[in-house]
């Protein structure tokens, strides 16, 4: 039995369906996001099992206790919010020490509890300041010191760093992971930034529409999609509109260019949509790889990487090719082969 | 701190000339005002001020303070500070109860019509509201009358229009609109992601009002509170129309004073509008830090 075990939630406003089906296991220790875009039923996900929303149907059993119909004060889930949500009135202290008091904590355990947390977040003078007067990247630890003190079994993280700025952000990203590992607290982090949720989590729950995509390690979740939603929200992706020539030898034609897949296909003459990876293609012709003839549309220098995009027969290809000093790059409208091995390919399912 | 003056000459540079223009721009747009406020605030206040120490005959005196001392006057502070306390506590629960109900509670359906009901209500004073409590609850008003009818005699059982109770019932008119409009912004400032925060910390709706909402709304309660207060406090036309003076307040004080009847005694009067400047700017100083404080808390 998994520490938190989410079975079959939905939930309803009205006739819309925000969460549906969602089914799933989280183990003791273990970090898990719920990525996806605007509206997608991450966040009610979340709220559902914090207990700020009721769900119309399903079960949450934390720890083999059913939570599903608990008020949020006793569920003990610590949250994290988007907006902080600092109590103003408050000191950096206070704010740590309120769910310790409402505990029963004394007074001086409680000061000296808030002062190791504030340790842990790296703030430990910060503990008579009042919340307006830290900046949003202390104030977002403050929070994740305010959760963590009641020693929550499960932390919950809404967006938390999306008002921040980005510097600061994959500072704060670094920092909410070490403390997760140190203390090894089972963790939700709602985001629909991938980057973020790739770089923190032990498995990535994608949403779509209210329902789970996909659910895995990030590594999979990046180079095996099992839908084209997750293939297209998570990282660039290349798609090229291409026929089925001879399905057995996996092979199919894009325009006039033959392209050769891992095979088993689709049967002879179907039309499919192929994906890459920008990072799969590289510029030149390779021996054993997949070779196509181009033009360069344009050529964009993004720092550590440069983006070539070469238009191959009706489609058009990004390529990104690691930046080194020695680089030489293209010009627009220069003719140039692009190649990729037949593993790098696959075919995306149609879109529902 | 040393301070630079800029002079505006044929040699200063063009741009810098340009900065200065507009700033003497942006303090000519506010000159109506400070002539306003010279003309109908300072030169009056002032005025008082200098009159409450003079004699009929313009010599230096205390005695209008002296004078302060008199039962009359001791009453009429006293009067004026209970009515004024009292309608600025009733209003301030009963419009913070309205302005919960409309903002937090389930009444949100009525807002928009009651902020426009209390827009209106907080500034429908003096003798037309007089009239209007007049024609409702007087001797032989409207709802008066439809009690008499069904048996209950409201003046029978000690209830009168033109007495404290009477006049504080008026008052409170436009004294809870006026907290439904302040209030409103502070309740609405509230947010809901504090309740969610206390409440995952493990605390109930009650620990929640007790340690958060209600201390972050303090200074604003307290503020309208004050605000309320003067706003009674210096309220003359409805209290004169009410009770025809049957009163003693230090507003209608001060009229009996300057108007020259039996007790002209203008230096008195002024001496009575410098103390009651002095409570009305000890209020509003009051609210005003109390706002600020608010605030700083409201808009993080």
């Amino acid at each position: 039995m998994a520490f938190l075990e989410i079975d079959q939630l939905h939930k309803q406003f009205g006739d819309l369906p925000a969460v549906s089906g969602f089914d799933v296991d989280v183990e003791q220790g273990e970090f898990l996001s719920l990525l996806g875009p605007s509206g997608c039923g991450k966040t009610t996900a979340l709220r559902m099992i914090a207990g700020f929303e009721r769900p119309t149907s399903g079960t949450i059993h934390l720890n083999g206790r059913d939570i599903t119909n608990q008020p949020p004060n006793r569920r003990h889930i610590g949250m994290v919010f988007q907006s902080y949500a600092l109590f103003p009135n408050m000191t950096v202290a206070d704010n740590v020490g309120f769910g310790l008091k409402l505990k029963g904590m004394t007074p001086a355990d409680a000061r000296r509890r808030a002062g190791e947390l504030l340790e842990l977040i790296q703030l430990p003078d910060k503990g008579g300041s009042y919340p307006y007067q830290l900046s949003g990247g202390q104030q977002q630890r403050v929070a994740l010191a305010r959760a963590l003190a009641i020693e929550p079994q499960v932390l919950l993280l809404d967006e938390p760093l999306s008002a921040l700025d980005a510097k600061i952000r994959v500072e704060l990203r670094a920092e909410i992971r070490r403390i997760q590992q140190q203390l090894h607290i089972t963790t939700l982090y709602v985001t629909h930034d991938q980057e973020e949720a790739m770089s923190l989590s032990d498995r990535v729950v994608v949403m779509n529409k209210g329902f789970i995509e996909q659910v895995g390690p990030p590594f999979e979740i990046y180079n095996y999609p099992r839908t084209a939603f997750v293939a297209h929200f998570v990282g660039q992706l290349n798609v090229m509109p291409v026929r089925v020539v001879d399905a057995a030898a996996g092979r199919v034609a894009l325009g006039e260019q033959t392209i050769i897949l891992e095979p088993p296909l689709a049967a002879n003459g179907q039309a499919v949509t192929l994906a890459v990876r920008p990072e799969e293609l590289e510029l030149g012709a390779a021996e054993g790889h997949n070779n196509l003839r181009g033009l360069v549309e344009s050529v964009n220098f993004l720092g550590s990487i440069v983006r070539v995009r070469v238009a191959v027969d009706g489609a058009t290809l990004s390529a990104d090719l690691f930046n080194e000093r020695l680089l030489t790059l293209p010009k627009a409208g220069e003719a140039v082969t692009i190649n990729f091995p037949a593993h790098a390919a696959w075919v995306l399912e149609e879109q529902g | 701190m040393a301070t630079e003056t800029v002079a505006v000459t044929e040699s200063t540079p063009p741009a810098r000339r340009a900065r200065a223009g507009a700033g003497l721009l942006t303090w000519l747009g506010v000159v109506p005002f400070f002539l306003f406020a010279l003309a109908f605030l300072v030169a009056p206040a002032s005025y008082l001020f200098i009159g409450s120490f003079q004699t009929l005959d313009g010599q230096f005196t205390l005695d209008n303070f002296r004078n302060l001392n008199q039962p009359i006057v001791v009453e009429a502070y006293k009067n004026s500070l209970q009515v004024s306390f009292a309608t600025a506590l009733g209003g301030t629960i009963f419009g913070f109860l309205l302005a919960y109900a409309v903002t937090l509670g389930r009444a949100g359906r009525v807002r928009s019509g009651l902020l426009t009901f209390s827009g209106v209500a907080s500034n429908f004073a003096g003798v037309p509201l007089a009239f209007a409590f007049i024609a409702t609850l007087g001797r032989i008003g409207l709802i008066t009358t439809m009690l008499k009818a069904v048996g209950i005699d409201l003046y029978q059982q000690g209830f009168s229009l033109y007495s404290f109770a009477g006049l504080s019932l008026t008052y409170m008119y436009f004294q809870f609109p006026l907290m439904i409009l302040i209030i409103t912004p502070a309740l609405e400032g509230l947010k809901r992601e504090w309740r969610e925060a206390a409440e995952n910390l493990g605390a109930s709706s009650g620990q929640y009002w007790r340690y958060i909402a209600f201390p972050v709304l303090l200074p604003s309660l307290l503020g309208t509170l004050i605000l309320l207060f003067a706003n009674a406090f210096g309220a003359f036309a409805t209290a004169f129309a009410l009770t025809g003076g049957t009163i003693n307040l230090v507003t209608i004080l001060i009229g009996s004073q300057m108007r020259g009847d039996v007790l002209r005694d203008p230096g008195l009067g002024y001496a009575l509008a410098v103390g009651m400047v002095a409570i009305m700017a000890v209020s509003i100083t009051a609210y005003t830090l109390l706002q600020r404080r608010s605030e700083r808390w409201l808009k993080r």
